[in-house]
């Protein structure tokens, strides 16, 4: 038995489990801001999941924005340089988030 | 790995950016706004249109009607991986769940293995997401961190499949063996990302209570539940219930990781929440058992309904296990209370109903609320009484719905 997910030309003669005709996988273009760099986050930010994981967030104070990205370094590996780090966190917080002096 | 003739991959692992992802195949591109972002709502393979946090990896939301069903359909089930890379193509002659690590005989087992060399058992079981309703925390306090689900980080289905003790004891078990690590063909992008593998005590694993799903709700795993094995620990919330499970490693150490000993956890205090200071100033331990707790399935939020209508309010409740003993509701906001009608229950783990009936008599807002206790006297916080801890996780006051009488 043999079930197939994202049915390229090649399989589509294969027999299904409980797929019945060719699918594909969706592809979500999440829409990303432009301007101050977003480029450096579209480099970084989504070598490991989509956009949609940052939309999700909704706005965010930079504390907690700076605490996903050092998450995002430090525990996950994101190989990312310090200076793009800040650059990447000052985008956030302009586009998707909001200033404060601390706490979330 | 090998033991695949041929692999796509939901997503690439190369700094590319989301359009390469899938290459020529996928044709269908969905646009969305950016201002006040809304996810799509988009149907994925198997699936019924549901709301698409992320593609890659997939993250689709139920809607909150589900909870109108004591048994989530598959087809509407929320999908939750954590890694971009997972095979998107399984040939059940090649796949094997590997037994090993501190064990007699290591196993390769097939699914047809499973299925026929041992005892097949049932249970019906809700599976939640430890982050589930994590959104709701920011609306009562601080915010938390992590993905902002609503409530449809969850479902409950009647799970097939053989007992982890079962599989256990055919491969015999070595006299030092200590804890049972299990993981999934889910992979990182990046090697030194961690992987996800989870542990648990052996005496947990032997418990009988913990299987190795090959069905859910009669039918094959859909394929972004976990297909084609996905391990089950009813009571328990999902971050160890593996998808693609692909490996049992019996250990006679615990090994530090991650996903175990960093994510999924909240503060080792009575009330696993944040009294002072900072989250991690808290020894840590991981979450594990579910809270009681109810949620609305119909109405849904805003609804507008005329006056003099009998409306049917209704929704579900479960605990860890011990059993929901009553489910409380409010049309006032919180002032009154009545107690609901329980119908059927499908066993300790499954979502009990509840059922109320009600005729606004004026026009108006109203605000509903639920809460639900269980046997041993758990019962759902309010909103600003629950404990806070910065992960976000175990979220369980009681749910409230605003509808319009007109
Ligand atoms: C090396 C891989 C990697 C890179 C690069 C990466 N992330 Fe993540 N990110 C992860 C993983 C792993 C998770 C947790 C995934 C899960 O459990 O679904 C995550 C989760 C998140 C979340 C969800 C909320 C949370 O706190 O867990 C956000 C938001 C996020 N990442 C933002 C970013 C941003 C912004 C960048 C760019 C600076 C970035 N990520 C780059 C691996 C990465």
């Amino acid at each position: 038995m043999k079930k197939i997910i994202l049915l390229t030309s090649l399989l589509t003669s294969m027999a299904f489990a409980q797929v019945s005709k060719p699918i594909e996988m969706p592809y979500v273009d999440y829409p990303v801001e432009t301007g101050d760099h977003d480029e450096v986050v579209q480099q970084y930010c989504l070598i490991c999941h989509s956009f949609g994981y940052i939309l999700n967030q909704g706005k965010k104070s930079r504390p907690y924005w700076t605490g996903t990205v050092q998450k995002m370094v430090n525990e996950f590996k994101a190989p990312i340089p310090k200076e793009d780090q800040q650059t990447i966190i000052n985008y956030l917080v302009k586009h998707y988030g909001y200033e404060v002096a601390s706490g979330h | 790995m090998s033991t695949f003739n041929r692999r796509h991959f939901l997503g690439s692992s190369l700094i590319l950016g989301a359009s390469s992802l899938l290459g020529k195949e996928a044709d269908q591109k969905i646009i969305t706004e950016t201002k006040n972002f809304v996810p799509p709502v988009i149907a994925f393979p198997e699936k019924k249109p549901l709301k698409v946090i992320s593609d890659r990896p997939p993250l689709l939301e139920s809607p909150r009607d589900i909870f109108t069903q004591p048994i989530t359909p598959n087809d509407q089930f929320f999908v939750r991986w954590h890694m971009p890379d997972i095979p998107t193509y399984i040939d059940l002659n090649e796949f094997r769940l590997q037994v090993q690590g501190a064990v007699e005989t290591p196993l390769s087992l097939s699914v047809d293995d499973l299925k026929s060399k041992f005892e097949p058992v049932e249970i019906t079981s809700v599976l939640q997401c430890g982050g589930n309703s994590r959104k709701y925390y920011a609306t009562s306090g601080q915010a938390t961190h992590g993905v902002q689900w609503g409530h449809g980080a969850m479902g409950c289905a009647v799970w097939k499949g053989v007992r982890l003790k079962d599989i256990l004891n055919k491969a015999g078990l070595k006299s030092d063996a200590r804890f049972v690590g299990v993981n999934g063909l889910e992979k990182p992008a990046l090697d030194e990302t961690p992987h996800f593998f989870r542990e648990m005590e052996l005496d947990e694993a032997l418990s009988g209570e913990l299987i190795v799903a090959y069905e859910m709700n009669g039918e094959d795993l859909p394929y972004l539940n976990g297909f084609p094995l996905r391990l089950v620990i009813p009571g328990h919330f999902s971050d160890s219930w593996v998808k693609m499970l692909s490996e049992i490693t019996v250990l006679d150490q615990y090994r530090k990781t991650f996903f175990m000993d960093v994510a999924y956890t909240v503060p080792d205090n009575d009330c696993e929440c944040v009294v002072s200071g900072g989250d991690f100033e808290y020894k840590r331990k991981p979450i594990a058992a579910m809270k009681v707790k109810s949620v609305i399935g119909y109405p849904t939020p805003n609804t507008i309904i005329k006056k003099g209508s009998r409306i049917k309010v209704t929704g579900m409740a479960f605990d860890q296990g011990k059993g929901v003993k009553e489910v409380m509701i409010s049309v006032d906001g919180g002032k009154s209370w009545s107690a609901t009608a329980l119908q059927k229950d499908y066993g300790k783990y499954a979502y009990r109903q509840w059922i109320y009936q009600w005729e606004p008599k004026t026009k108006g807002e109203y605000t509903i609320m639920v809460r639900a206790i269980n046997r041993v006297g758990n019962i759902q916080p309010l909103p600003d009484e629950i404990g806070w801890n910065a992960g976000g996780y175990q979220y369980n006051a009681v749910d409230s719905v605003n509808v319009k009488i007109v």
